[in-house]
């Protein structure tokens, strides 16, 4: 398939620019808007023709939200969508001020019409993919009678030939949904997708309720398919083998924002971002002598309503940088800005319970603490022992506001202040790390961006 | 390979169907505007060629004199034939499949009988057997096998044995007090209830569909200000307008029905709203989206279906609520005395209970019967219309 240095100079199929989707938070009998939730922010990615790229990130992370977003199932708060598709002709990108004359956001009812013929949509649940009143021939013939084909027999021939090519039989066209697998309804939506022959196909998840043998036969169907007919491909998926399998490069997703972009190969043998890490971590590997560390992500997914500061991943990484002057071992750096941060959430029942049981004498010990939140005995570095000794005594003295103010005074990261800026790693491989801020000098931060 | 072949998905030239609309009218509309229109034809050929107290086919020899309320049963039977029995005809595998879940349940396919039984006899009894006609002299006379005391007849038309008077194959389920044939009359009255049926169920279907839909996609406070006249609707003392109208404009059977179904689709109208908004998240209503589809086409093609076959059962529980209505009002007397129905029949046999039971027990076993196999049938197409709830059960 297509490496990085042949697609340099080809213009991306689709380019997302900055897309963001925030749904309003509303109080009220007014629906007054008392904020909004970030399921997508800021992201921008580009889809080559002929390639696949991944978007991988946990459940929640805003992946869906990019797809609807892209295709309009959602509109979009902002940001820009370009479709450079064949039909859209070359307008090329420098096409002076205002908006892009290619936005899909801006798109008129004919110019979506026509559109929708260009990108369609593979989704997760096969069960709900069809109209379980319709025959699956006519919930996929029913494209081409949208798109003006009125000849049934012509949409009959065409929708046969096609499920015979996605591995079923013509005379399927007559069943109806609730007669299938959730493999053969995945290869109706497959066909469904192609009908009416588009140039780049998002598959959002579409192997992930299926079984595993079964999708290895669906990604070789997704294989088969994108070479025959020369699709460009956005798929979506949790699933860091399954993205190794099929995809050219790969695009990782944290919190509506995307913390990591790179061929495939790049990204797996070397991972920029600690998300990345932390994903890839989870892989089984086949190597037996392989390192088994697996990096186990503490704390849980932020609230998208109200994402952390800085760069989005501090509540959670594993190497969340430390200030200057302190040297902490890191996981026990990580634990303590956990305590830290569950202080000051006050989500703590240190007082009484919690403590007590550790610490047999009867009152919370500072020892007792220390059990409980999992943090050890002493720290490598003098000032922040001392700080974080100086903090448990005051919050085993109940005070919790001192307790919170003396930590803060040394537990500090700049990843909780700085975001992040997008460092490139070369061949197209690029994140958004602050431990790169200082790495690299160089001031070409070519990052996708700037294009 | 089959490359030769020219129907291939990538080989279509989309630029040729650019701007055509995909309106391609189904067999069904068609169907159902083509024998409308000479409905209509006969409707206009009677209120303006045919005189008043003249029988709307007097001109070909029938003495037939249709009402409104026949047009409009004939109405709703056209579209009953056009988007119920074509679209099971058109779907054998999907009717195959209701028909398997249907049988499943034994005494919904008996009910299915019974309720065949009453549609046809409702509609084709009429022509076969000739409409009861008061005689004095036959009144009070027993069903066959039954006897009653000669005292209590005018002239026994059958045997008279002991004392008693046996009835007669003339008159197989007896007289009333006039002189009518209980059998006759429970034939002509199969005929009211199958036209209550029909047309209260159309009413209902149509505006209960119609305002769900709309206030579902509608949403925002046109959805919250339909939803509270639907409450409106519900909380409305139908009964107490009907007497009203009745005392103002005297009470037809076409009066009943349209009062009564312009006040039940409430519940109706607001089952098919949330099932809407469910239907809407699904993703196949996506899917169509994203194939460039209308908002009227995914309505049209998708929404409404699969709201509709699920308020099928709430439909068929409805009926015979009307239908016990209708009994009820006859039997207080409120109704239209000269109206064949079942409940007049049992009205006008309440006072000769002592000795002529079967004036009531009668009509009212095959009223029971029929409310019965409503409800049995209801029940079953709950369970049978629903492929995806049985398929999970399945799992």
């Amino acid at each position: 398939m297509a490496d990085g240095a042949s697609r340099a100079g080809a213009e991306p199929l689709l380019s997302v620019r900055d897309l963001r989707k925030h749904y309003p938070i509303t109080e009220g009998l007014l629906s007054r808007e008392v904020g909004s939730t970030k399921a997508v922010d800021g992201v921008s990615f580009d889809v080559y023709p002929g390639e696949t790229l991944g978007l991988v990130g946990e459940s929640g992370c805003g992946k869906s939200t990019v797809a609807k977003s892209i295709v309009r199932l959602e509109e979009p708060t902002g940001g820009e969508v370009r479709f450079n598709g064949a039909s859209r002709g070359e307008t090329g990108a420098g096409g002076g001020d205002g908006p892009h004359p290619n936005d899909v956001t801006r798109f008129d009812r004919a110019e979506l019409k026509s559109f929708r013929r260009d990108v369609q949509m593979v989704f997760q649940d096969p069960t709900s993919s069809f109209d379980p009143r319709m025959t699956v021939g006519s919930s996929v013939a029913e494209m081409l009678l949208v798109h003006g084909m009125t000849d049934g027999e012509t949409r009959r021939a065409i929708v046969e030939d096609l499920l015979e090519r996605v591995g079923l039989s013509a005379s399927d066209y007559d069943r109806y949904p609730h007669e299938f697998s959730g493999g053969q309804k995945q290869r109706i939506a497959l066909a469904r997708a192609l009908v009416l022959n588009p140039e780049l196909v998002i598959a959002d998840e579409p192997v992930s309720a299926l079984d595993v043998s079964v999708q290895a036969k669906v990604l070789s169907l997704i294989d088969e398919l994108q070479s025959a007919f020369g699709l460009s491909l956005l798929f979506i998926s949790h699933d860091m083998s399954v993205i190794r399998r099929i995809c050219d490069r790969v695009a990782v997703m944290y919190l509506g924002e995307i913390v990591e972009v790179g061929p495939v190969a790049d990204v797996f043998a070397d991972p920029q971002h600690p998300y990345t890490e932390a994903l890839l971590s989870a892989v089984p590997r086949p190597d037996p002598r392989a390192d088994p560390d697996r990096i186990e992500l503490t704390g849980t997914v932020p609230d998208p309503a109200d994402p952390p500061s800085g760069c989005r991943f501090h509540t959670r990484c594993h190497r969340v940088v430390q200030p200057e002057g302190v040297d902490v071992e890191q996981s026990a750096w990580r634990r303590v800005l956990d305590f830290r941060e569950r202080l000051r959430d006050g989500d703590l029942e240190v007082d009484a319970g919690a403590a007590d049981r550790t610490a047999a004498s009867g009152g919370p010990s500072a020892a007792g603490v220390r059990a409980e939140f999992d943090l050890p005995e002493r720290l490598g570095d003098e000032r922040a022992e001392r700080a974080l000794e100086a903090a448990i005594e005051r919050l085993v003295a109940g005070d919790e506001a001192a307790a919170i103010e003396r930590l803060s005074e040394v537990f500090r990261t700049p990843c909780e202040t700085t975001v992040p800026e997008w460092t490139d790693h070369g061949g197209g491989h690029g994140s958004a790390c602050i431990r790169h801020r200082s790495a690299e000098l160089s001031d070409d931060l070519e990052g996708i961006e700037t294009d | 390979m089959t490359s030769e072949k020219p129907d291939r998905f990538d080989r279509v030239d989309w630029s040729a169907y650019e701007g055509s609309g995909g309106v391609d009218p189904s067999v069904n509309t068609v169907g159902a505007i083509g024998t409308t229109l000479p409905l209509v034809a006969l409707f206009v050929y009677d209120r303006q060629f045919v005189g008043e107290r003249e029988a709307t086919f007097g001109a070909v020899g029938l003495e037939a004199d249709w009402s409104g309320l026949e047009y409009l049963f004939a109405f709703t039977l056209i579209l009953f034939v056009w988007y119920v029995l074509v679209p099971l005809y058109q779907n054998p595998r999907m009717t195959r499949y209701y028909w398997r879940e249907f049988t499943r349940n034994r005494p919904a396919v008996v009910s299915l009988g019974w309720l065949l039984v009453v549609f046809v006899g409702g509609l084709l009894g009429p022509l076969v057997v000739s409409a009861p006609e008061q005689s004095v002299l036959a009144g009070h006379q027993p069903p066959v096998y039954l006897s009653i005391d000669t005292a209590n007849v005018a002239q026994c038309l059958g045997e008279v044995r002991g004392g008693r008077c046996y009835g007669t194959w003339e008159y197989p389920l007896g007289t009333t007090r006039g002189g009518k044939g209980v059998f006759r009359s429970i034939v002509y009255g199969m005929r009211i209830s199958v036209q209550i049926a029909f047309i209260t169920t159309t009413i209902v279907a149509t505006i209960g569909i119609t305002f769900g839909t709309v206030s579902a996609y509608a949403g925002g406070w046109v959805d919250e200000a339909m939803m509270r006249f639907v409450d409106v609707v519900l909380s409305f003392p139908t009964l107490l307008m009907f007497l009203l109208i009745l005392y103002i404009y005297g009470a037809g059977l076409g009066m009943f029905i349209v009062v009564f179904s312009l006040f039940a689709w409430g519940g109706t109208a607001r089952y098919v709203r949330s099932k809407s908004l469910s239907v809407s998240e699904e993703t196949y209503v996506s899917a169509a989206r994203i194939s460039g589809a209308s908002t009227t086409r995914i309505v049209r093609r998708h929404v409404v279906p699969n709201t509709a076959s699920s308020i099928v059962t709430q439909l068929t529980l409805l009926v015979p609520g009307f239908l016990l209505a209708e009994a009820q009002l006859a039997f207080l007397g409120l109704g239209d005395t000269s109206l064949p129905s079942w409940g007049q029949l049992i009205a006008a046999g309440r006072s000769d209970l002592g000795f002529a039971p079967w004036i009531v027990v009668a009509p009212g076993i095959v009223l029971f019967l029929t409310i019965l196999a409503f409800n049995f049938l209801g029940d079953a197409l709950l369970d049978a219309l629903d492929p995806e709830a049985a398929a999970e059960v399945e799992r």
